[in-house]
């Protein structure tokens, strides 16, 4: 397959209550290759989720959304009928939920559930489906999945319902999987599991994943490029190496601080926090999305939007500091905040 | 994901009984049904004064005279007379007093008895809970027309009894919604910290819980009063309920349902008129209830 | 699970026991037997014969247990008008009435779950409205006005339907609707509130988002959630139905047990009128249990703890 599986450029989302309007997504790019990962990252309230439920169609019917581009492998999805969505959803386009056990029906059997997405999209027979069921079962490390098929979610551990969502992902041979933080309700030791099978899925079916997650640790080993979200724009984009090893913008420090790293964080040192809380977002933006809580601060922050800007080799950041990291107070993340709001 | 808007702030300045008020003010529902109600209430409040006639006279000559409306209809009727040349607005003012009359006062009966049993059950919960639940169960199993009926047949039907036995009869909603009203109450803190400081039992149930669970009385209240004036209508229909000479809408019905083919009017008016009565009475218990629900209700 | 169905039968069948005790009890506490049964004019002596008669000078306790006892072994005495065994006479009238309350309740759920799915699926809608007035109406609307209306409207006006008796299936089809309308709203807004729920919740968005049809996701993995406390509420709307009958069949002369049971208490045919009593109350309890067992069934998770 030739181009990027996902485009998306200028992407927002906005929400009418009573006497506002509420934009939680301002405008995000993303690019997808075949056999790329690219994660998004931020705190709960940045925008992510919608992001992603922007991309299938699945936004609350009072929001409005609106895109310059978004394409699946190159298939405009603007304006789309419900009927061409429900065509792509599940079948080209397959998502990921955070909490497999509500995410998957109790009333009905793991193998019905299966059998029933595989058969809206293909045409295929009982048996057919059930073959094709086991042997996903099998490839995401299902133990005696015949078994299995048979069983209701709550008779499996959270582990296992994730694999099966993930398989129930790939019944249709995707060409993008929205993992939406797919590893978040499980304990640490699954988690490393999941990712480990998603990373092997990857690279055997070259399927473009998108993966959201508020935790950078999943990020590291798994992602090739990163967007890092804030206040529903990207306020940090590039490859993952480079983003991690050279955090520029100051909510990516902020994130990579509050991380506890093996051998180097001492036992009673107070991991790093970014003071704040994430605003509501609404209204048009006038100043730096972050400069409540940033600990760099200046006066040109606070007059005019602050626009995404190359900061060499592809990486962007949304911030007016200079992208050598010079300038940076090393005491400032230490510094007692001026409000806490 | 974003927070959503909460509604306006001045709101949470005031006592909760004052939001309600102002709130109920507000509501159209509330409006409509209260104005409706009041006007029937007053109807049957002055009906001595409004009546043209004398509800249990009876005027052989003057039988089935249609309403005003109709061809030989006349203001000296306004609403007709019925078979036995009875006025017929008369006996409709006489009958929304029976209807409202009996209403209250079975649900002052049936609401003491359900609320007395709902606390009970909602505060002190484990044995206590299972009996209430278990009497609630047994009242539930019992049909109420049929035992209405069978104790007013082989008792007599007065006044009294018929509002005693309905009274008696219809408190299992206000038992269960007490119940649940204080079993959400008795677990919040400042229940468990006036225990603390050595509040009395009796104490903490009236100065605690009974002010909370108004709103809900309220509401079930509402629900049961057009409950019980539907049943005292059906029992008068069937024949033992309110008897003659008194007046009930009921009976009115009873006595037009002959006439049904000829004169559907005399089996409309007073059918309409409990219609409203009980619509009226919805209306304002919803307002009710949706006023005293917190926000955030769907 | 057993022990479950064991616990429920087991409360069902207390629950029974003492409304036979509270039935019996009604029946004779209020007022003398034998001076009912006697009628006017009887004279002192007639009533003291009557009373020795029937045994009704014995002790409440033992008159109560010889009955109960009786009734166990299918036996619930002879009507003092009918001069028949009550076993047969009831068997004669329960059949109309079980049609009656069946077809009330078809009725009752094929207006009302429908009604309540699409008002669901497009809240504040013109449907919703109508849902809502609906339900509104039948809360209002007696059901002996109702039954009267529709009487005179398709009876008398259209003469579409028979007024009276209970011959043919035409026969049911007025009284039925007059009988179930009554349960309508409760159902409508239950079913209503139990799917705008549920398509809130995660599994039906994940089934829209693996693109299943619109009637996959909403009747497959909606309803079928949303029904659960619906079906508990149908098997308890029988059962007030069942009780509530007397009224539609006395105006729609149908030949049912409200029926016997209105005749009854004018005759005050004692036997009847307890047997009467114990039957729906007993059909109401296990139509509970019923709605407890399916619930339990439906609902997996309840199954599996």
């Amino acid at each position: 397959m030739t181009g990027p599986v996902l485009e998306v450029s200028g992407l927002r989302v906005e929400i009418p209550v009573t006497d506002t309007l509420l934009r939680p997504v301002r405008g995000i790019d993303l690019v997808v290759q075949p056999g790329e990962t690219v994660a998004i990252v931020g705190e709960s309230g940045c925008g992510k989720s919608l992001t992603a439920l922007a991309i299938m169609g699945l936004l609350p019917r009072n929001a409005l959304l609106t895109a310059d581009r978004i394409a699946l492998a190159g298939e405009s999805l603007a304006g789309i009928s419900q009927r061409r969505w429900r065509q792509l959803r599940g079948n080209r386009i397959a998502m990921i939920f955070q909490d497999p056990m509500t995410a998957l029906d109790p009333c009905y059997r793991i193998g019905d559930q299966m059998a029933e997405v595989l058969r809206q999209h293909r045409h295929v027979s009982r048996a057919a489906a059930r073959e094709r069921s086991l042997e996903l079962l099998r490839k995401v490390g299902i133990p005696s999945p015949e078994e299995r098929l048979g069983q209701y979610p709550h008779q499996l551990s959270g582990g296992l319902r994730q694999r099966v969502m993930i398989a129930m992902a790939l019944l249709c041979e995707p060409e993008l999987i929205i993992a939406d933080e797919p590893t978040t309700a499980l304990d640490v030791t699954i988690q490393a599991q999941i990712l480990r099978l998603l990373r092997d899925i990857q690279r055997d079916t070259g399927v473009g994943l998108v993966l959201i997650t508020h935790d950078l640790g999943v990020v590291a080993g798994m992602a090739d490029r990163i967007v890092v979200m804030y206040g529903g724009e990207a306020v940090e984009v590039g490859d993952c190496d480079t983003v991690l090893g050279t955090a520029l913008h100051p909510y990516t420090e902020g994130l990579m601080r509050s991380i506890p790293v093996p051998g180097e964080t001492r036992q009673g040192e107070m991991l790093g926090f970014i003071p704040g809380v994430v605003p509501r977002q609404s209204g048009e933006r006038t100043n730096c999305g972050f400069l409540q809580r940033c600990p760099y601060a200046m006066p040109a922050c606070g007059e005019a939007p602050v626009p995404l800007r190359d900061a060499g080799d592809g990486h962007m950041i949304r911030c007016l500091l200079s992208s050598d990291g010079g300038g940076r107070d090393p005491e400032a993340w230490t510094r007692q905040p001026e409000d806490a709001s | 994901m974003s927070s959503m808007v909460t509604s306006s702030a001045p709101e949470t300045s005031m006592s909760p009984s004052r939001v309600a008020l102002r709130r109920a003010l507000r509501n159209g529902s509330f409006w409509a049904g209260g104005i409706i109600l009041a006007l029937i209430v007053l109807a049957a409040i002055f009906a001595p004064l409004l009546s043209p006639h004398d509800p249990a006279a009876q005027n052989l000559d003057a039988r089935f005279i249609p309403p005003v409306w109709s061809d030989n209809g006349t203001w000296t009727h306004p609403l007709g007379t019925d078979n036995l040349g009875r006025d017929y607005l008369s006996r409709l003012l006489y009958g929304a007093r029976i209807s409202l009359m009996i209403g209250m006062f079975t649900v002052l009966i049936s609401g003491t008895i359900g609320t007395v049993l709902g606390v009970a059950a909602g505060y002190w919960g484990g044995r206590v809970d299972l009996v209430v639940n278990f009497l609630i169960t047994i009242r539930l199993t019992l049909p109420v027309v049929l035992v209405a009926l069978v104790v007013v047949a082989l008792i007599g039907s007065s006044l009294t009894l018929l509002v005693l036995v309905i009274g008696l009869l219809l408190w299992d909603r206000f038992a269960i919604v007490m119940r649940s009203a204080t079993q959400q109450l008795a677990t919040r803190e400042y229940i468990t910290s006036a225990r603390t400081i050595g509040s009395s039992t009796p104490r903490i149930l009236f100065r605690e819980i009974l002010p909370n669970i108004t709103g809900p009385l309220i509401v079930v209240a509402s629900i049961e009063l057009a409950h019980a004036i539907l049943l005292e209508a059906a029992l008068s229909f069937l024949g033992l309920g309110v008897q003659p000479p008194r007046v009930s809408w009921g009976l009115m019905v009873a006595e037009a349902k002959p006439q049904l083919m000829f004169r559907p009017w005399m089996i409309m008016v007073p059918g309409v008129a409990l219609m409203l009565l009980v619509f009226a009475i919805n209306l304002v218990g919803d307002a009710l209830r949706d006023v005293t629900t917190p926000e955030g209700r769907a | 699970m057993f022990p479950y169905i064991a616990k429920r039968l087991a409360l069902t069948l207390l629950v029974v026991f003492i409304t036979s005790i509270i039935a019996f009890l009604l029946v004779h506490l209020s007022g003398d037997p034998a001076t009912a049964i006697a009628g006017e004019g009887a004279t002192e002596r007639d009533i003291a014969a009557i009373r020795e008669l029937y045994g009704y000078n014995r002790p409440l306790m033992v008159q109560y247990l010889d009955w109960i006892g009786r009734v166990m072994q299918g036996e619930f005495g002879r009507s003092h008008y009918l001069r028949m065994d009550v076993g047969t006479i009831l068997a004669q009238h329960i059949p109309v009435t079980a049609t009656l309350g069946l077809l009330a309740l078809g009725f009752a759920l094929l207006l009302s779950i429908p009604l309540g799915v699409i008002a669901a699926l497009r809240p504040n809608t013109l449907i919703d409205r109508i849902a809502l007035w609906i339900a509104v109406a039948g809360q209002a609307l007696p059901s002996f006005l109702f039954a009267l209306g529709l009487m005179y409207v398709l009876g008398v006006h259209y003469r579409v339907l028979p007024i009276s008796g209970g011959t043919t299936w035409a026969h049911f089809v007025m009284p039925s609707i007059a009988l179930g309308y009554y349960a309508t709203p409760a159902i409508m807004r239950l079913t209503r509130s139990g799917m705008m729920d549920v398509m809130q919740s995660d599994h039906v968005r994940t089934a829209r988002a693996y693109g299943l049809s619109p009637w996959r996701v909403v009747i497959r993995h909606g309803l079928r959630h949303a029904i659960i406390p619906v079906v508990s509420l149908a098997a308890v709307q029988l059962g007030f139905m069942l009780g509530g009958s007397i009224v539609i069949e006395t105006i729609f002369s149908l030949n049912g047990l409200g029926y016997l049971a209105w005749e009854s208490i004018q005759r005050s045919d004692i036997e009847v009128i307890q047997a009467i009593l114990l039957v729906i109350a007993a059909a109401y309890a296990v139509l509970t249990l019923l709605a407890d067992l399916l619930n339990a069934a439906l609902d997996p998770r309840i199954r599996i703890s």
